[in-house]
């Protein structure tokens, strides 16, 4: 076991790390080993705390001294463990570079991006001349498509956009051409239109090196498309490993089937339960006794306790000892049989059936109206100055939204961040008059009344559930105080307050005799059912939900999305849903609004949209998605958007969304002037009769040239190597009626 | 709950004792209850508590005041007739240390409570009405602690204030001046608290409940600050117990016929080689004083703030 394969880049063997806390010593790692080849892509997935960050600070040398780390990490069979941090400097940023998350924080904001890309240079390469020196960062800038390199080396980085950062860490990372290049979580942060740019550079960027790239990340989407191994960890330890196809179509331990069930997928228009894994990860400062699983795992028996069950092939035992990254397929788990592609794992789960709600039978046009916005907008000044402001520009953060949610439907908002989708909400929230556009709350219109009683009303009406569990709790609120504060407002007497909060807590799956906690005493998933149990308590007919289950993860997500599901079902609720996580709205959304710079740009059905987007925008924001299908994701065309959203300043005259549309791109010159001059409306297909338009499908879109063609240049194709023809020839045909 | 925390039998415990607790109890108890079990902070208020009745009712059991003098007995060892002894002048040292300690307990409860109610009204009114409001009462917070505290208190109760030292005595004027330089700091950190207070969404989901904005003040900006009050007062009673043996010390303090810890202690520390008892008795209590306020400190936190982990420690003690 010692040697490893001989041609690895990085072989990692036994890695444990321990750390000293107030609460006694965290076993952080415990156990952890793989090798990575020379060009190959090694994916570790694990939910948030399962040791995957630790894993690579500790193989590049950075955990602070209070870490206590033991095992060994070769890099070209050479030791990197117990290197001084002198000598770990060498290979730092030369053999082995890092990506992090968090793209500001890990860049200098004092120097420029040039300056710290020369500086990388430098380290390694003391020899090299200045004016090498600058045309390879302007190459490399290049390499990760930033426009304008030359003029960008002396930008800093608060002048780049989030996306931008994450290039230049890239470009820093790949300068020096290392062996291995370690992404710890490189998108987590990033909008998908700007993740798949990301990704897409750090593919060209291995394509060009020839690095291993070890990809972390929680996402199983992300590592689908883009390793040849993943290895997925749970507390500390991996848990099953094997080649990208082994862990997707035939996993074998209970934990990676639940994670595969758990997470919805965007290409699908099923509506099943997702499959929740109750409970949360071990506390890492006591050892497991069994299997670190057991305590959610539905298939645990006693000999499960019997010892923590070691990583051995499912195969058969001809491959015993193999690695992970070796490409064997191994599992920890002693009732690997019991698992595999013919296990139905919402039965291994009990997924809840999916509920049906007593409205699902009404046509949409029978039901009532909870919510009606028209025409809302909301503008804000531009200043520039601090003594004398002058108004340099108007930023158009909503701009004439109307739409319209029914009884018991969830409706859902989607676009990147910035597009206007919370500054939608509060204005939906803060419902006065003195707005511009009207906002009508069952019936109750914010032009009509805004005396306090009105408004009261309407709040009765309305409830918000909040993105971060945590912050939206105060800490120092009981949850009995917490569920209390909306029930005593809306004068509920003592008793009757009491037992309505019981209610609630059953309703929501919380234990009722644990309102007593304060909300720290409870995991993320907790925290946020006491947050829907709050928007609940006054029985409001629509809840506003803000990202309601991004902060948490996949394994709770799907506990919070059938609860939200079955509660609609139940209480006959409306959801208006704003989310940036495009598989989650099409689980639970029946209709989608797609929204770009304050603008809706397609609305309708779920299915009809998700299947057969008409926009282009739609068509690329759904093309950047990854699904957690290797196959699938290998041979997928991606629409790969230019830039990031437009700065208010420079808000095209025409079409808002020209500046980055793919079919804009590619359209002849004088179609082009149409985009350019004229503002598309939004609307159904043109050209249909009025009564085709009733009968056809809920689907309005504001495009001049829907399923236009999609410029060669901004479309991308992975493994094009595979699938030589592909690239010239579009493959979406059938897609492609109408405007050439 | 089935994970692997209930293995552990503290946890187990804990979870069996929360379940079996009356299912909504009153929050001042579960407060109580938090500070209770921190042992270290149960020592510490019960320290802090037998100094202060030992301060008002210590005088009852001795014959002896701060006044008279025993001409027999000057600048006697601890003996039978005086517990601890007496000073040069022939004065009951236990006499003294009962006054000295009285005053420093007042010094420091008055200026820490004051002081911090000061810096809350403060504070928090510059984040209610920010603009303008907010840059004028800042400016005037950091001219303020530009000002040299040293200076102004030496020339308070010595020479310049000489007109004031007739009427008003010596702690009640190092009171007020410990009191002018004492809240600009907390009154900053409560501003820059409550301001983000202000952003959190938990005050936002009360504004959209329709919550009225007194309430919200008073029932989600105020607790959140709370526990930083609470922490400032038995730092800021340290504070002014140390502040006055320090003035005290150099001589710019309280001044004789006035006793506090800080008077006696300066008193003795030309004879500590004679007369060591002077010096001990009045340091040991100085000690006791603050140290039983740091103990308090740790469990106020506990208590008031449920991020402290109090159940992470208990399970602690468990294992
Ligand atoms: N510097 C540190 N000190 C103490 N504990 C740490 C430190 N860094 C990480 N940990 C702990 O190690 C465990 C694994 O963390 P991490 O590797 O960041 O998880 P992941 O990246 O999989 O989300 C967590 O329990 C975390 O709290
Ligand atoms: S070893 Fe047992 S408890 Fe662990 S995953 Fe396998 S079946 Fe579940
Ligand atoms: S109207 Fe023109 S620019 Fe706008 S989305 Fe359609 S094709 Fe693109
Ligand atoms: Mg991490």
């Amino acid at each position: 076991m010692s040697g490893g394969a001989s041609n690895a880049v990085l072989s990692v063997r036994d890695l444990n790390v321990r750390f000293n806390s107030e609460d006694g010593v965290v076993h952080a790692v415990r156990g952890c080993g793989f090798d990575i080849l020379p060009g190959k892509t090694l994916g570790i997935v694990g939910e948030s705390g399962s040791g995957k960050s630790v894993t690579a600070l500790a193989a590049m040398g950075l955990l602070p001294e209070t870490a206590e780390v033991t095992g060994s990490v070769r890099l070209d069979g050479k030791e990197l463990l117990g290197l001084s941090d002198k000598a770990m400097c060498r290979h730092r940023g030369n053999d082995i570079a890092m990506v992090f998350q968090d793209p500001l924080s890990s860049l200098t904001p004092v120097y420029s991006v040039g300056q710290q890309i020369i500086e990388a240079l430098r380290i390694h390469h003391p020899g090299m001349s200045k004016q090498a020196m600058a045309a390879r960062a302007v190459e490399l800038l290049s390499m990760v498509g930033v426009p304008g390199p030359r003029d960008r080396l002396k930008a800093f980085p608060h002048e780049f956009s989030g996306g931008m950062r994450q290039r230049v860490l890239i470009a820093i990372a790949m300068a020096n051409n290392p062996r291995v290049l370690i992404a710890d979580e490189p998108t987590t942060a990033l909008d998908v239109t700007i993740q798949a740019q990301v990704l897409e550079v750090l593919h060209t960027a291995q394509d060009e090196t020839g690095a291993a790239v070890v990809m972390i990340t929680h996402d199983l989407g992300v590592v689908a498309g883009m390793a040849d191994d993943v290895v997925v960890m749970y507390a500390g330890k991996p848990v099953e490993t094997g080649s990208a196809e082994d862990i997707y179509y035939n996993p074998r331990m209970p934990y990676t089937m639940g994670l595969l069930g758990a997470v919805p997928r965007v290409d699908v228009a099923d509506k099943a339960s997702l499959v929740p894994i109750d409970g949360i990860p071990p506390n890492l400062v006591r050892p497991p006794a069994g299997c670190s699983f057991a305590p959610r795992c539905p298939l645990a028996e006693e000999a499960c306790l019997q010892g923590e069950p070691e990583l051995l092939p499912v195969g058969g035992p001809e491959e015993s000892g193999a690695l992970p990254g070796s490409g064997a397929h191994q599992a920890a788990c002693i009732r690997t049989d019991a698992v595999g592609p013919g296990v139905d794992v919402h039965e291994l789960f009990h997924a809840p059936p999916v509920p049906v709600s007593c409205f699902d039978a009404v046509p949409r046009q029978e039901r009532r109206t909870v919510l009606e916005l028209r025409d809302v907008r909301k503008h804000f000044p531009l200043t520039k100055g601090s003594l004398i402001k002058r108004r340099i520009g108007t930023v158009r953060a909503v701009d004439g939204l109307s739409f319209d949610i029914r009884e018991g439907e969830c409706f859902s908002i989607v676009g990147e961040s910035g597009c206007g989708k919370t500054t939608t909400l509060l204005e939906i929230m803060e419902f006065n008059k003195d707005q511009d556009g009207e906002v009508a709350i069952g019936g109750l219109s914010n032009k009509a009344a805004s005396d306090a009683r009105t408004r009261g009303a309407m709040r009765r009406e309305l409830q918000m559930v909040f993105q971060d569990p945590t912050g939206a709790l105060d800490p120092r609120f009981t949850v009995f105080e917490v569920l209390s504060e909306p029930l005593e407002n809306a004068g509920m007497a003592k008793p009757a307050v009491r037992k309505r909060i019981m209610e609630l807590m059953e309703l929501v799956g919380l234990q009722p005799d644990h309102v007593n906690r304060f909300p720290n005493q409870f995991s993320g998933g907790q925290r946020q059912r006491i947050g829907i149990a709050r928007a609940l308590a006054v029985n409001p007919r629509l809840v506003v939900l803000d990202e309601p289950v991004s902060a948490l993860d996949v394994s709770v997500q799907a506990g919070i999305i059938n609860l939200l599901d079955k509660l609609r079902a139940e209480l006959g609720l409306s959801y208006l849903m704003v989310a940036h996580d495009l598989s989650v709205v099409r689980h639970i959304s029946n209709r989608v609004a797609v929204m770009y710079a304050g603008k809706i740009v397609e609305i309708g059905h779920v299915d009809t949209v998700f299947d057969h987007p008409r926009h282009p925008y739609t068509r690329a924001l759904l093309s950047a998605i990854p699904v957690p299908d290797p196959r699938l994701e290998r041979t997928r065309e991606r629409i790969i958007l230019r830039g990031d959203l437009p700065s208010p300043l420079d808000a095209p005259r025409g079409c808002n969304f020209a500046t980055r549309c793919p079919v804009f791109a590619a359209l002849p010159a004088a179609k082009q002037e149409k985009c350019l001059t004229a503002v598309p409306p939004l609307g159904p297909e043109a050209g249909l009769q009025a009564g085709e338009r009733a009968a056809g499908p809920d689907q309005q879109f504001a495009c001049f040239f829907p399923d236009g063609e999609i410029d060669a240049d901004m479309l991308v194709f992975h493994e094009a190597s595979d699938l030589p023809d592909l690239r010239s020839t579009t493959p979406r045909t059938e897609k492609m009626k109408g405007t050439p | 709950m089935t994970n692997l925390n209930a293995i552990d039998p503290a946890a187990v415990a804990e979870e069996a004792r929360i379940e079996n607790d009356d299912v909504v109890m009153a929050k001042s108890a579960i407060i109580l209850r938090r500070f209770l079990r921190n042992k270290t902070a149960v020592a510490g208020l019960v320290l802090f508590l037998a100094l202060t009745v030992f301060s008002f009712a210590g005088g009852f059991f001795s014959a002896w005041d701060k006044e008279t003098i025993d001409p027999f007995n000057i600048g006697m060892p601890p003996s039978a007739e005086h517990l601890l002894g007496t000073s040069q002048a022939g004065i009951d040292l236990y006499a003294l240390t009962v006054e000295g300690t009285r005053i420093s307990i007042l010094i420091g409860l008055v200026v820490g409570l004051v002081s911090v109610l000061i810096a809350a009204v403060y504070g928090c009114t510059m984040a209610y009405f920010g603009g303008k409001v907010d840059k004028v009462m800042l400016f005037v917070l950091e001219a303020l602690i530009m000002m040299p505290a040293l200076l102004v208190v030496a020339v308070a109760t010595s020479g310049g204030g000489d007109g004031l030292r007739e009427n008003v005595p010596s702690w009640l004027l190092l009171i007020i001046v410990l009191l002018v330089f004492s809240w600009m700091g907390s009154a900053r950190l409560i501003r820059s608290l409550a301001m983000s207070l202000m952003q959190r969404d938990f005050v936002k989901a009360a504004r959209y409940m329709g919550v009225p904005a007194r309430r919200i003040v008073w029932r989600h900006l105020v607790p959140n600050i709370g526990s930083l009050l609470v922490l400032d007062i038995t730092r800021g009673v340290t504070g002014a117990v140390l502040a006055e043996v320090a003035f005290s010390f150099v001589g710019i303090g309280i001044k004789v016929p006035d006793v506090s810890l800080g008077v006696l202690i300066n008193q003795a520390t030309s004879q500590v080689q004679t007369f060591p008892w002077m010096f001990w008795v009045p340091l040991v209590v100085m000690f006791l004083l603050t140290g039983s306020l740091a103990m308090m400190n740790d469990g106020l936190r506990d208590a008031f703030d449920p991020g402290s982990g109090s159940v992470g420690r208990a399970r602690r003690k468990g294992k």
